[in-house]
């Protein structure tokens, strides 16, 4: 049915309150907040290198690799891993952030979850060598940040691991 | 070569994005018609010919591009010369700018001979898309009875060297819009009214969940602990469905959008994630390698009833629900690449959308009838868009930036 409408204005305001914010400060400070932690993790960065009295060439940890879509610790892993508490356990002010990573096949959230499974498995194979957990934490970065680029089973592999941060 | 996403000033951007809610229409003709015009359920409709015609400034000339472009996108009209017969809609718009922008349009049924909706806009210049978008809306839901999704975004993540931020531009990609600079960002899920964002955040190596008002660009925690804390999807009834590891393995959790009445669902050694409500608020899907590798499973929204979904294929993760209820798309490995499929929510029907390089988390249009994902088919990962039944499969973020991770917005209340 039709039906003619004379002189009828419907105002139409899509979505929000007729409130109109202006979002200045909030928005800026967001920028600035951004601005400081760039500068902050890359002090902290060169601060480790700069301030540690140890042998330079082990201050590189071998990563330890895992297999796709698992987080059991494999023996070249081991091997890795063993380094690393033997380093800790002759360097003992000294802490270590652990980071679990994942190749790119995937989801972003499972990877982030496959990664954290990785970094603590990594964690409890330390602790069960005598390092205390006090002195280990875990990160998981999932796929987010890779160590290689490209799009083969090699790079993937190297994707795959837990790798190790001295931290203070 | 990365070229960064081009990206007006951060606060125009947000200005834009919150005053192209402000158009006003006036209506002369209240359709209310009995003739349907395109019934896209029917398994047999044919496309509907339209043409579309324009005068005025070069502002018209956009306006008609922007409401063609729209209208052929959905792959149900078929667009046509306004010079040539055979088109049964004829669209006019008719513009005139003065310190505003005003836009008449006016449709013509050719067989019935008669107007079947004039309709007046009114804008501010710089929301030209919006006011376009207004347009085809309403031509859309004249025409097929279903709601317009031309105004809706959709927000995505956007990598930049180490970090990875989140976006919000118009369902075609245009006016991207970063909301969210720092750390790296993710899993987040549009509020039910579209005004706030919910997302996790890397900060200080802790991932936490945050809230963002969009009107006020304000940031609130959500829910912290140690661990991995990741947004699922949200119920009609305001609670987040979220994954944490706080008590060791990754399980699903719901909370109430202010961060209270936290309740932990699941009980797994393994890895439990992704959860997304259903439709209606009964059901959630997600994703667990309880069984060995990572599949979806189903279980009702307090965490009893529990049944695996996908049994085909060895890797399937990202689980998305149709917004009737019926479907559920996901990603599943098949070949060493990633595909979207969709399965019926009760298991009994399964169909690949995506051959085409690495396709991803799925998201549909609040009307249903599109889907948009990620894709690295040419090169650098981008958003793509397709109707559900996998055509039309188009990208819509420029090539050479990367975009991934979308999420297509409701509808703006």
């Amino acid at each position: 049915m039709k039906k003619v409408l004379v002189l009828v204005l419907v105002i139409f305001a899509f979505g929000c309150s007729k409130k109109y914010v202006q979002p200045h400060d909030e928005v800026d400070s967001n920028i600035v907040a951004v601005k400081e932690e760039i500068s902050h993790e890359e002090s902290h960065g060169k601060g480790d290198m700069d301030s540690s009295v140890v042998d330079e060439s082990l201050f590189e940890f071998k990563d330890a690799l895992f297999d796709y879509d698992k987080y059991t610790i494999r023996p070249d892993a081991r091997d890795a891993l063993d380094s690393v508490a033997t380093w800790l356990n002759s360097h003992k002010g000294i802490n270590v952030m652990i980071e679990g990573h994942c190749d790119e096949r995937g989801t972003n959230e499972y990877n982030l979850a496959l990664g954290e499974k990785r970094a603590k498995a990594a964690r409890d194979y330390l602790i069960a060598q005598g390092i205390s957990s006090r002195r280990m934490a875990t990160i998981t970065y999932g796929e987010e940040k890779p160590l290689c680029p490209h799009d083969n089973e090699a790079c993937w592999q190297m994707n795959r691991r837990a790798h190790f941060v001295v931290t203070k | 070569m990365k070229k960064k996403l081009r990206v007006k000033s951060y606060k125009l951007r947000i200005l834009i994005f919150i005053s192209s809610f402000f158009i006003i229409n006036f209506s002369f003709l209240t359709p209310s018609y009995s003739k349907v015009y395109i019934d896209i359920t029917s398994p047999a409709f044919r496309k509907l010919p339209i043409s579309i015609s324009y005068k005025g400034p070069e502002e018209a000339k956009e306006i008609a591009g922007i409401v063609e472009n729209d209208l052929d996108f959905t792959g149900i009209f078929y667009p046509m010369d306004p010079d040539i017969l055979g088109a049964e809609i004829k669209v006019k718009i008719n513009v005139e700018v003065t310190e505003k922008l005003k836009a008449d349009a006016i449709v013509f049924d050719l067989i019935k001979n008669k107007e079947i909706l004039i309709k007046s806009y009114t804008a501010p210049r710089k929301i030209l898309r919006a006011l376009a978008h207004s347009i085809s809306n309403d031509i859309f839901s004249l025409l097929t009875g279903k709601e317009g999704i031309f105004r809706t975004k959709i927000a995505y993540t956007s990598s930049s060297s180490n970090k990875k931020w989140l976006y919000i531009s118009d369902w075609d990609g245009h006016n991207p819009s970063r909301i969210v600079s720092r750390g790296l960002s993710l899993s987040h899920t549009w509020s039910l009214d579209g005004w706030k964002m919910i997302y996790a955040s890397e900060r200080k190596k802790n991932w936490n969940i945050y809230k963002l008002d969009l009107r006020n660009s304000s940031e609130t925690a959500l829910f912290s602990s140690k661990g991995l804390n990741l947004v699922g999807g949200i119920s009609p009834d305001n609670r987040i469905a979220f994954s944490s590891s706080k008590d060791g393995s990754s399980e699903i959790y719901v909370m109430n959008i202010n961060g209270s009445s936290v309740k932990k669902l699941t009980r797994s050694f393994g890895i439990d994630v992704s959860p997304v409500f259903s439709p209606d608020g009964s059901q959630i899907a997600f994703v667990s390698d309880r069984g060995g590798s990572p599949q979806i499973y189903i279980m009702n929204s307090r965490g009893r009833r529990l049944k695996r979904l996908t049994f085909q294929g060895s890797y399937n993760t990202s689980p998305a629900w149709s917004p009737d209820g019926r479907w559920i798309a996901y990603v599943g490995r098949k070949n060493g690449k990633n595909q979207i499929f969709v399965i019926k929510s009760d298991s009994t029907e399964i169909r690949q959308l995506t051959d085409e390089g690495n396709n991803e988390n799925p998201t549909f249009s609040p009307n249903g009838m599109f889907i948009a994902f990620d894709s690295d088919r040419y090169g650098s990962k981008g958003i793509y868009l397709m109707n559900i039944n996998g055509e039309r499969q188009t990208r819509i973020t420029p090539n050479g930036t990367k975009a991934m991770n979308p999420k297509w917005s409701p509808y703006f209340k």
